[in-house]
């Protein structure tokens, strides 16, 4: 209900956007598109928004990032450190060490930014991660986005090296030891490997140029890639539209949600607040990467809990699990760390890529698809989705070996042993519990929580107890019982109406007392 | 000073104030033992930077009644070993260790001597310290004593050069098994490396020279006393300062951030993507 | 923008319907009748001002949290302060954004078509491509394609080739970097505070990081060298004789960079005499010359020949007689 102020502040308010669309519109002709767009349509249900958490966590960490970048000196030149934090003073370390311990002492909300920074890292991944998972077991990928997955995992791999190669810019032990042991994997790349070694770092590890390089890499090639590719991703998105679930009223043909204006922009707003929120409340709340106590990286130096950022944690765990096989002859060797460090997830990123053509061959499904599956829709896709989560999981465990056995007073040995046979049994098993679970819900076709499956017990005039729809198969739980007043129709002496059990499709089922759910 | 170097100045004033010329040759012989003994318990008891101890009879007594009802099953009555190792060349340092961190005694002789709230009090740990530091001299070979650790700074001085030796110390020789931030760790056939974060400086002292094993130990000629103290400084500032950051979680590094990152941050958000998205 | 009801005519973005009816609608074409004005407390204004009014009250607060940031900030900076303070600036915004729009704003559960008939090309469209292409590609491959095939390609392939080649210029090649550290004859055995270590310095069941003297920084050279008392070691082949043994001291040297993957090798178990690796676990038998007993590392540690100087201090003889650390292509093997 307007009254006539409101009404006539709304008209002016036309009036100005109308002008300001006249001026775009004489340049450069966007009504329509600028239309559209406002008026697009974008399917509400939370898990799309995870896409949305990883893009935002992008914008953040170039936010942070740019901060960071004017405060840290991409130098391996040797300097003795004097500052604020009394155990290193008159250390020598790198100028990249000690800008980075400059940032966390000496500027003013810097060791926020510093551990936003991270923070935001590690949840940007954790957000792809879930996002990719969400893709894959609802089918998402499928015809005609499979280029639109594509450039998502290529935006994964991208994400991986970025956040790998920015834990490693402050040159501290923790992050150095993770970089000497990727010089030794590439180092065992047959043929090439020394060389391909030596030209990354300018020489032999650690050389003196390599911060240098990996600023470029961390502040430039990487951001624009990711940067790049994510405008693709979204083109591609905006363009084919969000799939959705299926549910009353959405067909492959029509979408259901809240428009871009104003509806989902305010959404997808408040979505940005809290993800500074909880990204700016951790940097600031809970201490990340404390460089500090890891002092400046020496060769010659290590630290117990030596892991990665939990993203290349499955990686870190293979080489711990891959065992000391070695292959020599001629003069020449395949060194150990080639297997789990190179061909590993090289196998791994070539299955991921191809999965949209795997899964097409899979189920002989070539069609073009805008409703997603559950998960319990393809049992098989979702099992080999579950074993490959094992597998990981497996890995990544298997990266923090020794704090387990810290924490759990076992022997790493004991640990490993177990996780090596865990990588693969553990998918097995997994898969098959996961493949056998979806088969039961889909002939169930409701979710156990919210439908009870099996008999509903009645009790009849005369007292006696009875069960109705006995089974998840639809069995006709009155068959059998006419001798206590149920007629054959299913109708039991109370006057129920068993409609609900009696024999039936899913459909009917689900039109009975617990009517109203999805 | 100890009592027994009062009982030589004394003999010694005694004997040269009065029986000067008729004594000689007693007083020399009473002189060359007072002077064996006095080299026997500073190089024992009382080098540069080691805290004394007591050779008090009544403390030592009272050690060797606590040794006899708590250690003597195992290490033997009078030290001399069985079940358990000797005790007769182990030094103060060692059983100052042993019994203050709570790995002795141990309640079943098939376990691991581990980090526990120790069973003894402080004046009873004295006691037994005493008794098997006499055990020790009587044999002739005592082990290191306990050192001498006082804190080099304070948080006025702007720098420390002590503290920035022992980080530079314990960086090279203890982080590798503690962990950089004195977590703790694991060795090989599960020997669990304990946390030094609750760790007094005299125990840190007494670790490193005393090397409890599965620990190697680091003796005068690889540290120096100061050296010793600087690690020992170091790993208390460790334990003891607050983390610039905010919480410090674990202590261990990237595999707790990722839990916190991973389960509470990206789950906070994904509630938030409920709170904001449909459910249907 | 007020929300006025699509006029039946007008259905969407691409003009009047083009006479196919419904039955093709286009990308973002909405029901006619469709009513997206409304929000859930359109019909109740007084529950709606209130709304506004905690709405308002939300992001004052977190206003406030935005001004105490910059007071924290300007009085020297806290970092779990600015964290709490930039949280609940945050925070509350994003929670009063969160209240408005699921409350107050219209635009919800809105039904449109995915133009999926048009969202891709006719028959028509797409020949018609093919035939603008074929304009040039029909020229361009004129005699089979002679010029581009059998000569463009090649030599753009070349071209690129050639474009790869500055990169080398990043690196030095490894040459024999990989085969030799800075030990050499007669080189002593210093800590990183460069103090010689000499031969009764090491107590038993003692450990060290030593450097050549002279080559502290270099990162190949750190060596682990080691008191095993008298217990004796089984040397490996060439690897005899390299411990030193002097009374009750038995004095043994290894590299300390991982044959694994570099990490430095260093924690010490005295009671299995092992030296392990904290990188991966590779763990190394000492008294097997340093052997692999577990782990990923597919070789020993190499043992550095040691010697003592008639002044007693600790030397090496030699360089090791094997490359240290991990493996590469080119590596002799043994």
């Amino acid at each position: 209900m307007s009254t006539v102020a409101e009404r006539s502040a709304a008209r002016k308010r036309a009036k100005l956007e109308q002008q300001a669309l006249d001026w775009a519109d004489d340049r450069f002709g966007s009504s329509k598109w600028v239309r559209s767009a406002l008026d697009k349509i974008f399917p509400d249900h939370w898990s799309f928004m995870v896409g949305e958490i990883a893009m935002y966590c992008f914008v953040l960490l170039i936010a942070t990032g740019i901060y960071l970048a004017l405060f840290y000196k991409a130098s391996d030149a040797v300097v003795i450190y004097h500052g604020p934090y009394k155990p290193l003073d008159g250390q020598s370390m790198t100028e990249a060490f000690a800008s980075t311990l400059n940032i966390s002492f000496s500027v003013r909300a810097g060791l926020v930014m510093r551990q936003a920074h991270h923070w935001a890292a590690n949840i940007f991944l954790a957000a792809v991660a879930f996002h990719m998972c969400r893709v894959f077991f609802t089918g998402a990928f499928r015809r005609p986005r499979e280029v639109n997955w594509v450039i998502g995992v290529t935006l994964l791999l991208i994400a991986m090296l970025e956040g790998f190669s920015g834990y490693s810019l402050p040159d501290d032990l923790l992050s150095g030891s993770g970089l000497r042991v990727v010089f030794s994997i590439v180092q065992s790349i047959p043929l090439v490997g020394p060389w391909l070694a030596f030209n990354v770092w300018g020489g032999a590890f650690p050389g003196t140029v390599f911060f240098a390089r990996l600023f470029v890499i961390h502040e430039f090639l990487f951001p624009l890639a990711l940067a790049g590719l994510l405008g693709g991703h979204l083109a591609i998105l905006w363009h084919q539209k969000h799939t959705d679930f299926a549910g009353p009223g959405k067909t492959e043909h029509n979408i259901v949600g809240s428009r871009l204006w104003p509806q989902y922009t305010i959404k997808s707003t408040a979505l940005l607040m809290f993800i500074a929120a909880v990204i700016f409340g951790l940097g600031g709340l809970i201490q990340i990467n404390p460089i500090w106590v890891y002092g400046p990286f020496e060769a010659a130096r290590a630290s117990a809990g030596t892991q990665p950022d939990w993203y290349v944690g499955w990686l870190d765990g293979g080489l711990r699990l891959w065992p000391h096989w070695e292959f020599r002859s001629f003069g020449h060797e395949i060194p150990n760390p080639f297997f789990p460090g190179i061909v590993l997830p090289g196998i791994v990123f070539n299955v991921i890529y191809v999965w949209p053509w795997i899964d097409k061959r899979l189920f002989g499904d070539y069609e073009e698809h805008n409703l997603l599956d559950r998960p319990r829709d393809k049992p098989l896709r979702t099992a080999i989705g579950v074993a490959a989560l094992l597998f990981f999981f497996d890995l990544t465990l298997a990266s923090a070996t020794d704090l387990i056995g810290n924490a759990l007073q076992m022997s790493f040995e004991l640990l490993i042993e177990i996780l090596q046979y865990g990588s693969f049994i553990g998918p097995i098993v997994g898969g098959i519990i996961a493949y056998r679970t979806c088969v039961l819900l889909k002939n169930t076709d409701a979710h156990p929580i919210q439908r009870p499956v099996g008999g509903i017990m009645v009790r009849d005039a005369r007292g006696g107890y009875h069960t109705l729809g006995a089974s998840h198969d639809g069995h006709n739980g009155s068959e059998g019982h006419e001798g206590n007043g149920h007629d054959g129709n299913g109708h039991d002496g109370n006057g129920h109406d068993g409609s609900a059990h009696s024999e039936g499709t899913t459909l009917e089922r689900a039109a009975g007392p617990h009517s109203g759910e999805d | 000073m100890t009592t027994n170097k009062l009982v030589a100045r004394r003999a010694k004033n005694s004997s040269g104030s009065r029986l000067r010329h008729a004594l000689v040759g007693p007083a020399a012989l009473v002189g060359a033992a007072m002077a064996m003994f006095a080299v026997l318990f500073w190089t024992a008891a009382a080098p540069a930077q080691m805290k004394p101890v007591t050779l008090s009879p009544v403390s030592i007594q009272a050690g060797q009644t606590l040794f006899d009802q708590h250690c003597a099953a195992c290490h033997g009555v009078g030290g001399i070993g069985g079940r358990g190792p000797e005790l007769l060349n182990v030094g103060a340092a060692a059983v100052d260790f042993f019994v203050s961190t709570g790995r002795m005694p141990l309640s079943s002789p098939n376990l691991e001597p581990t980090s526990h709230a120790p069973f003894f009090n402080k004046n009873q740990i004295a006691d037994i310290v005493a008794y098997v530091n006499a055990l020790d001299i009587e044999h002739g070979t005592p082990g290191p004593g306990i050192p001498d650790i006082t804190p080099a700074c304070n948080n006025e001085t702007p720098t420390c050069p002590t503290l920035s030796e022992g980080n530079s110390l314990f960086m090279m020789n203890c982080a590798q098994c503690h962990d950089a931030s004195g977590s703790g760790g694991l060795l090989s056939h599960g020997y669990v490396v304990p946390s030094l974060r609750q760790a007094t400086r005299t125990q840190v002292g007494e670790a490193v020279r005393v090397g409890p094993r599965p620990m190697p130990n680091w003796g005068p000629g690889q540290f120096t006393d100061q050296q010793v103290s600087a690690i020992a400084d170091y790993v208390y500032y460790l334990g003891h300062t607050p983390d610039p950051g905010g919480l410090g979680i674990a202590h261990f590094g990237p595999v707790p951030e990722g839990f916190v990152g991973v389960i509470f941050g990206l789950g906070v958000l994904l509630l938030c993507s409920r709170l904001i998205g449909n459910r249907g | 923008m007020t929300a006025t009801k699509s006029p039946k005519i007008f259905t969407g973005t691409h003009g009047p319907d083009d006479g196919a009816g419904e039955a093709t609608p286009w990308p973002d074409d909405v029901p006619p009748d469709q009513d997206d004005t409304w929000y859930p407390l359109r019909d109740d204004p007084w529950r709606a001002k209130r709304m506004e009014y905690f709405i308002a009250f939300l992001w004052v607060i977190a206003g406030g949290c935005a001004v105490g940031f910059v007071i924290v900030y300007l009085l020297g900076g806290q970092a779990e302060l600015e964290g709490l303070l930039l949280l609940f600036a945050f925070g509350l915004l994003g929670t009063g954004l969160v209240l408005w729009a699921r409350n107050l704003i219209p635009g919800h559960d809105v039904i449109a078509s995915r133009g999926t008939d048009h969202r891709t090309s006719d028959p028509e469209e797409r020949a018609a491509v093919v035939e603008s292409l074929s304009r040039g590609t029909d020229a361009m491959m004129s005699r089979r394609g002679f010029l581009v095939k059998k000569v463009l390609v090649p030599v753009g392939g070349i071209f690129g080739l050639a474009a790869i080649f500055p990169l080398a210029s990043l690196g030095a090649r490894p040459g024999q970097a990989l085969y030799h550290t800075k030990w050499y004859k007669g080189a002593r055995l210093v800590t990183e505070d460069n103090v010689a270590l000499h031969v009764d310095d090491i107590m038993v069941d003692g450990i060290m990081t030593v450097f050549p003297e002279g080559y502290i920084d270099d990162p190949t050279s750190p060596v682990v060298v080691l008191n095993i008392g008298g217990d004796p070691i089984k040397a490996r082949t060439g690897q005899a004789g390299f411990e030193v043994i002097s009374g009750a001291n038995g004095i043994v040297a290894f590299s300390k960079i991982c044959t694994h993957a570099g990490c430095a090798v260093s924690l010490f178990n005295v009671l299995s005499m092992q030296l392990i690796c904290p990188c991966h676990q590779s763990t190394f038998n000492i008294l097997q010359d340093a052997a692999p007993a577990f782990g990923p590392a597919p070789r020993p540690l190499p043992q550095l020949p040691l010697g003592v100087r008639s002044d007693g201090y600790l030397i090496a003889l030699s360089d090791f007689i094997e490359p240290i650390g991990p493996g590469f292509w080119n590596r002799s093997g043994d």
